[in-house]
């Protein structure tokens, strides 16, 4: 079941080329998904669509399985948002921005000093948002979209311009939210290493097309796929050969020998040909590619 | 919608609080009455043929619409209900708005409320100020004492009125702008037009079909024996009626909310 989802999702601005192109967001209940993609990509897009900010030209979307169109009240009732910069009245006290969401969600007022107090904001005071820090700011765009208690929580880009402590603050803060209130969450992001140690769920967007979608051991799995064998020897022809002889398939074969990584067996099979046949082995090595590079591989294919 | 609406009128009136457009209805109420106080101290003749007139009160009530009818009164409309709007294209919550769980109506329709309710402010404010303008020389002048003439209520009550229904369509077209552009120099600049256009064009025999000159069309009729050929309250309601519903059709029919 998911809590989010967008079908075969399109969108230009009138004159541009296409910002979106059917896009197949799904986003599983219970799962922190990492929606990821440079700038530009259109993850802010995505998300504006999905909470109904863009009117829909071309596919749909579903949140908790109903169309927005028809149930928008009563599903927004359940999301808590805070796309691009946080939305803050900046002549008001961290108090009142919430009073006011307070009103518009009908919540109790008791909530206002609970969030406040979960994202560290309790001692602001009489202080007007606007001269908050950036990332005080963030913190009071999130306790806006948590205050509600929502079911779903949109965040794009949560941690733009906060400092490497405020990033973990939040993102223990929002691991916390879902593993002890089973609070769904989408996070946008244009770094992965940013998203890596929280998401569940991922998925890539690049010029406006997802090139992948799946569980981040999905995504890691990739990493063993493209991993691969480097083989330097005396003699690189007979040692051609007998990779062949083993049914090894060879990336690469001038000098060093690059091949898929093959099962240990091979490997130590491989090995074994290699020695008997009076080869010499300098080097025989596997090398794994970080995330970092599947994912710049995957936007820039 | 009636569920909604008490949550998201109580919601804009948190949003303007001490905001730039809250100190204007306190400044602009007390404007024209302050430049009365002065004008009336340094001219104690014209204090003093008040007095003499016999209807004190009418007379420096009409003096302070005199300089609010024409053109302080069409544009602190036009500033105020700019800046009430700009509130959230300036702190980029529209989003932020249109993702609560309420009716776009409510949303439209409440700090449509809000705004009249400031209007309402800025009346009782300027009424307030006009006593004082009327008091405050009288006692500081050593040939007068406190005016304490009878008030014939019905007069101010029914004047009020009327300059305030006649206030109606320029907040409602105002308001319709400033929704449609984020940028508040475009609806600040089209309605200051509109104001100084409509003075320029005040002897215009079509001039009472431009909403702009109401309050001061107002003025001249109030101040005319001959009974007016054209019912400037009725056109009033009927602009303001027309105005805010062709505002709230471009407002929901928006493409793009935040
Ligand atoms: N309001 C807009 N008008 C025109 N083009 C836009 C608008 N918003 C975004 N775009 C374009 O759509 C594309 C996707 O943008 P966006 O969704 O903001 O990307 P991201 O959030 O991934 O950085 C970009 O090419 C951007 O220039
Ligand atoms: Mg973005």
């Amino acid at each position: 079941m998911y809590c989010a989802e967008t079908r075969q999702l399109s969108h230009s601005f009138s004159s541009h080329a296409d910002a979106l192109k059917s896009v197949n967001l799904q986003v599983p209940g219970g799962s922190i998904y990492g929606f990821l993609g440079p700038n530009g990509a259109g993850k802010t897009t995505t998300l504006r669509l999905l909470l109904g900010l863009l009117k829909i030209k071309e596919g749909e979307v579903l949140l908790f399985n109903k169309p927005l169109r028809k149930q928008r009240l009563q599903s927004l009732a359940k999301i808590g948002s805070m796309i691009e910069s946080p939305s803050i009245y900046s002549h008001l006290t961290a108090t009142e921005n919430l009073a006011i969401y307070r009103e518009l969600y009908q919540c109790s007022g008791q909530r206002i000093g609970e969030v406040l107090s979960l994202v560290g904001l309790s001692e602001t005071g009489k202080k007007k948002a606007g001269q908050f820090s950036l990332g005080m700011k963030q913190r009071l765009g999130l306790a806006i979209a948590l205050l509600h208690q929502p079911a779903l929580l949109v965040l794009d880009e949560p941690t733009n311009g906060l400092d490497p402590n405020g990033i973990i603050e939040i993102r223990d803060l929002l691991k916390k939210l879902n593993e002890e209130q089973g609070i769904s969450i989408i996070i946008s992001s244009h770094l992965l290493s940013e998203i890596e140690k929280l998401v569940t769920h991922v998925g890539i967007i690049s010029k406006g097309k997802m090139v992948f979608q799946g569980t981040l051991n999905e995504l890691t799995g990739k990493q063993q796929q493209s991993s691969k064998l480097i083989l330097e020897t005396d003699d690189p022809g007979r040692s051609l050969e007998i990779c062949r002889q083993l049914e090894l398939n060879v990336i690469s074969g001038n000098g060093k020998i690059t091949l898929p990584v093959p099962s240990r067996e091979k490997i130590a099979a491989l090995n074994r040909e290699l020695v008997n046949s009076n080869i010499s082995v300098f080097e025989m090595s596997v090398i794994k590619k970080d995330l970092e590079t599947i994912f710049m591989e995957l936007i820039n294919q | 919608m009636n569920h909604y609406f008490i949550h998201t009128v109580k919601a804009e009136w948190i949003k303007k609080r001490r905001s730039f457009a809250d100190w204007l209805v306190l400044a602009g109420g007390f404007f024209v009455p302050l430049l009365l106080i002065i004008i009336l101290i340094c001219f104690p003749k014209q204090l003093l043929s008040i007095h003499a007139s016999g209807h004190f009160w009418e007379q420096v009530f009409d003096k302070a619409w005199q300089m609010m009818a024409f053109m302080l009164l069409p544009m602190g409309i036009v500033l105020a209900v700019s800046l009430v709007v700009q509130i959230e294209f300036r702190n980029n919550s529209w989003k932020q708005v249109h993702t609560s769980p309420v009716p776009f109506a409510s949303i439209y329709f409440s700090k449509l409320l809000v705004l009249l309710v400031m209007l309402l402010q800025l009346f009782l404010l300027f009424n307030i100020g006009i006593f004082l303008a009327g008091v405050i020389p009288s006692l500081l002048n050593s040939h007068t004492s406190f005016p304490a003439y009878t008030v014939n209520h019905v007069f101010f009550l029914e004047r009020n009125l009327h300059y305030f229904i006649t206030s109606l369509p320029m907040v409602a077209l105002q308001y319709m702008l400033s929704l449609k552009f984020k940028n508040f120099l475009v609806p600040i600049g089209a309605g200051l037009a509109l104001t100084t256009g409509a003075l320029i064009a005040l002897s215009w025999k079509y001039i009472y079909m431009i909403p702009s000159s109401y309050t001061a069309l107002y003025y001249l009729q109030s101040n005319n024996p001959v009974p007016p050929a054209h019912n400037l309250l009725l056109w009033s309601l009927g602009y303001f009626v027309f105005f805010s519903l062709l505002g709230y059709w471009l407002y929901v029919s928006g493409k793009e909310k935040g």
